[in-house]
């Protein structure tokens, strides 16, 4: 379970956050949406790596496009990730609400109050995970979550992570191990633990098949799942009206070795379930995953 | 040499064999045929990451212990002996 060290650069500086922040509370959510579509071609323009990153994910999606629709889906797609961190501020500011869609919220119920354990929420970029710890709430779960330290502190400060009054609590991967026994630990104590399924990061990784192409995902969560014998619950939200998010937690992969000679198979297996669910998910909406790393292989 | 040592450490071996075998499903290996000093991961027992996690768990649930640093996981779960010593120094002591 090594961690190779890449290097990515960190958008988001305080200034940065500052004027989006201020720029809400004078023009309001429009105003602040219509500002994205400046700085967003500033990105477009000069942010390189940016733009090739994306354009890995996006000629993959829309194989048809031209380079120059191409281009303008990648325009969209960093809009669309600044309007989903200006809902998250319009949030956490208390300056109002948005409505929130929650499927499969009867089956989870039933799932955890049979079971003392929790289970892992595997996720991804997409969504508002702001809006959907709201909408989680209603499972009477504490819920954590399983990410890198994040070094950028103007996004962790911005986005109120692991602060009293936040409602979800870090565990930190810097360290696989650690994060392994403290994801169990808090899945024996009944908790939820979110963990992002979609970039590996450095950690161990499958290959498998996305939009018609071998990709790599990380397989910790479902390695620590068959370890801890808990389900894992697909979670991936998406903003379905200007103010409306929809969180879907109807899949749910059980995951249990068939025996030691297959276990990176089951693995694999498994992996692979996850990358269909979310090329569903990219299919429906395309331009709401960010991802923002070349995946494939 | 085994007289002078503690009779926990040799039964915390004793179980420590009998859970790998058990939990990690080992075909064809009986806990008895893992010696002491046998390295665990890679060309020795040819135990992999996916047994490190288990692994974890087995020492989470079975002695309550936790091993949070990376290194020293490695030198703990280096072999029986390595992993033995090191829940008999952290569990000595409790009632």
């Amino acid at each position: 379970m090594t961690k190779q060290i890449d290097f990515v650069k960190k958008r988001g500086n305080k200034p940065g956050f500052w004027f989006f922040k201020t720029s809400l509370k004078v023009f309001g959510l429009s105003g602040a949406y219509g500002l994205l579509y400046i700085v967003c071609l500033y990105y477009l323009l000069f942010d390189r790596s940016a733009v090739s990153s994306s354009m890995a994910y996006i000629k993959r999606r829309f194989k048809t496009y031209n380079i120059f629709q191409k281009i303008y889906c990648i325009y969209q797609l960093f809009i669309n990730q600044g309007k989903h961190l200006i809902d998250r501020f319009y949030i956490i500011s208390g300056l109002g609400e948005f409505d929130m869609e929650l499927q499969g919220y009867d089956r989870i119920r039933s799932l955890l109050s049979d079971s003392k354990k929790g289970a892992i929420l595997l996720t991804a970029h997409v969504g508002n995970w702001q809006v959907t710890m709201t909408a989680l709430k209603r499972l009477d779960k504490s819920v954590y979550l399983l990410m890198s330290p994040e070094e950028n502190k103007a996004v962790k400060n911005a986005l109120d992570i692991d602060s009293d009054q936040g409602q979800v609590r870090i565990i930190s991967t810097d360290d696989f191990l650690s994060g392994a026994v403290e994801v169990i630990k808090a899945i024996d104590e009944g908790n939820l633990v979110s963990v992002m399924g979609d970039r590996s990061e450095g950690y161990d990784s499958s290959e498998v098949y996305f939009l018609g192409e071998k990709a790599q995902f990380p397989y910790g969560a479902f390695s620590i799942a068959a370890a801890a014998q808990c389900p894992v619950i697909v979670l991936l939200s998406a903003k379905i009206s200007p103010k409306k998010y929809m969180a879907d937690i109807t899949r749910i992969i059980f995951p249990r070795y068939s025996s030691r000679d297959k276990k990176h198979e089951d693995i694999r297996q498994w992996v692979q379930e996850y990358a269909g669910i979310l090329e569903d998910y990219v299919t429906k909406y395309p331009l709401q995953w960010f991802i923002f790393r070349d995946i494939w292989i | 040499m085994q007289t002078n040592e503690p009779q926990d450490l040799e039964q915390i071996r004793k179980t420590l064999k009998e859970m790998i075998v058990k939990d990690l499903s080992l075909e064809d290996i009986k806990p008895e045929d893992i010696s002491d000093d046998e390295i665990l991961f890679g060309e020795g027992l040819g135990l992999d990451s996916l047994d490190a996690v288990e692994i974890v768990v087995l020492l989470q649930r079975n002695f309550g212990l936790e091993v949070k640093d990376m290194n020293k996981g490695k030198e703990i779960f280096y072999s029986i002996d390595t992993l033995a010593n090191y829940v008999y120094e952290n569990t000595k002591g409790r009632t």
